[in-house]
């Protein structure tokens, strides 16, 4: 079960393709193939920049690939997958051997995204990034404010802390 | 609404109950309703007055591995704008109370059985029919299997509904599977592929022994056919000796990517963990059924 919201239909992403002779060919296959290409770079990669609406796709992919792998590497159905999604092959390696462990103990999706500014005057498609979590890039949002001691938030810290000692006592809140 | 129209001097030939009707009968596709999270965020929510008690799961013990290939039509639609988890809930509940009444023993496209349905027209008031099970189809409370078989040369096909009330009595005279999951080529067949006796014997199959898989090649007749046999990677047919170019287009017809889609493939599916869910409460279900059954049984005793 993927832990993050898909589409209920997929994009279909036809025009970007290509021809079958420059590209990678229109249509399904084409889309499935191109697919297979950002799959297989975020893999090595960990991280990964491009158009909002590919990247979008392309985490359904990954995540069902990290769960199909989570099988182990002697179930026939993961090897079979991760041998047509990783087209260079010392990538199954990392993906049993590092990605696997690596989100054994997750509890929420194993990719995050981040959209990228719009720099002016700014298209009408968005660039995001896909990251595989725990990568071992800098973070995408650096040095990210401390504002755990402004007014407010000292407020409402103290606010949440009476109404659960309240709720556990059993008093009405 | 029809209030309405009168207020402003129209004459409604609407009831008011055929209003109410009309809109009962939109589909949840089309329907003013909230999603099924919504709903259930708002439930379990602490900020809600009258928050939801979590009720304790009162199964047992899991599923047995096998199960959602033996009762297929307990899960959900797969369909997204089909869904509705209290309505498959509610349906699966009529389901045990029908099977109470009415055992639906396990079976299989390829396994052949015999029916026994009501029927005010027949003497006796009863239809038996036997034949070789083609397909089953659909979700929940429709769901429907298709038997098949030659009478004086005219090819029968009956589909039944599962949990009919009509339904006196299911046998499974034969249980075996097919190597196929839809048997529809024995149309193109000869008869001798789906003809079964009406007084066939019924063989008794082990409780816990494996399945047996019939290994039957088909051979078709001649063309033409009801469907591009060649086109359908049929494992129970004989070679259909036709010309290269039929093969040759249904290559190009074809759509291997999709075996590899995962994406498509979760969407059409229901995943593995709701699987669990649905067949660990079907397998409390059947308990509960059987503790029933043995109940009535000291009862009368």
């Amino acid at each position: 079960m993927l832990r993050f919201g898909i589409r209920n239909r997929p994009r279909r992403l036809s025009k970007a393709m290509g021809r079958k002779e420059d590209g990678h060919g229109t249509g399904p296959p084409g889309r499935l193939e191109r697919m297979t290409i950002i799959v297989n770079s975020l893999v090595r990669h960990e991280r990964i920049e491009g158009s909002h609406q590919y990247m979008d796709e392309a985490r359904g992919y990954t995540e069902r690939l990290l769960q199909i792998a989570a099988q182990g590497d002697k179930n026939h159905e993961a090897m079979d997958v991760a041998n047509y999604w990783l087209k260079d092959k010392d990538l199954i390696h990392k993906l049993f051997k590092v990605l696997v462990p690596r989100y054994e103990n997750y509890t929420t999706c194993a990719t995050r995204m981040w959209t990228l500014p719009v720099e002016y005057p700014g298209g009408k498609n968005k660039t995001s990034i896909l990251e595989l979590k725990g990568n071992p890039w800098p973070p995408v949002v650096p040095n990210p404010r401390n504002n755990s001691k402004s007014l407010i938030n000292v407020l409402l810290h103290n606010a949440k802390k009476d109404y659960r000692s309240a709720s556990k006592d059993g008093t009405p809140v | 609404m029809a209030d309405k129209l009168a207020t402003l001097g129209f004459r409604s030939f609407l009831s008011h109950q055929f209003l109410k009707r009309s809109v009962a009968a939109v589909s949840c596709r089309y329907a003013n309703t909230l999603s099924n999270e919504t709903v259930e965020k708002h439930r379990t929510s602490t900020l809600a007055h009258d928050k939801e008690q979590k009720e304790e799961k009162k199964i047992s013990a899991p599923a047995p591995p096998g199960l959602k290939h033996v009762h297929p039509e307990f899960l959900p639609n797969p369909t997204f704008y089909r869904r509705d988890r209290i309505k498959e809930k509610l349906e699966r509940q009529d389901m045990y109370r029908r099977r109470a009444v009415c055992p639906i023993p396990e079976f299989y496209v390829g396994s052949i059985m015999a029916v026994t349905l009501a029927d005010p027209y027949a003497s006796g008031k009863t239809n038996r029919f036997v034949g070789i099970c083609i397909q089953r189809a659909s979700y929940g409370l429709r769901a429907n299997f298709t038997l098949r078989n030659v009478v004086d040369n005219q090819g029968l096909e009956i589909r039944y509904d599962m949990y009919s009330p009509l339904i006196q009595k299911v046998e499974v005279l034969r249980l075996e599977k097919r190597l196929d999951d839809e048997l529809f080529y024995l149309r193109d067949a000869p008869a001798e592929f789906s003809t079964v006796p009406f007084n066939l014997e019924a063989v008794s199959h082990p409780p816990g022994a494996p399945v047996p898989v019939n290994t039957t090649k088909v051979k078709l007749g001649p063309r033409p056919w009801h469907e591009r046999w060649e086109r359908r990677n049929l494992r129970g047919v004989q070679d259909l000796g036709l010309p290269e170019k039929f093969y040759e287009k249904a290559k190009k017809v074809a759509k291997p990517w999709e075996e590899y889609d995962l994406m498509l493939k979760y969407r059409t599916s229901i995943n593995p963990q709701e699987t669990d869910e649905v067949m660990d409460e079907v397998a409390e279900g059947f308990r509960e059924i059987e503790r029933k059954r043995r109940r009535e049984k000291l009862e009368k005793s």
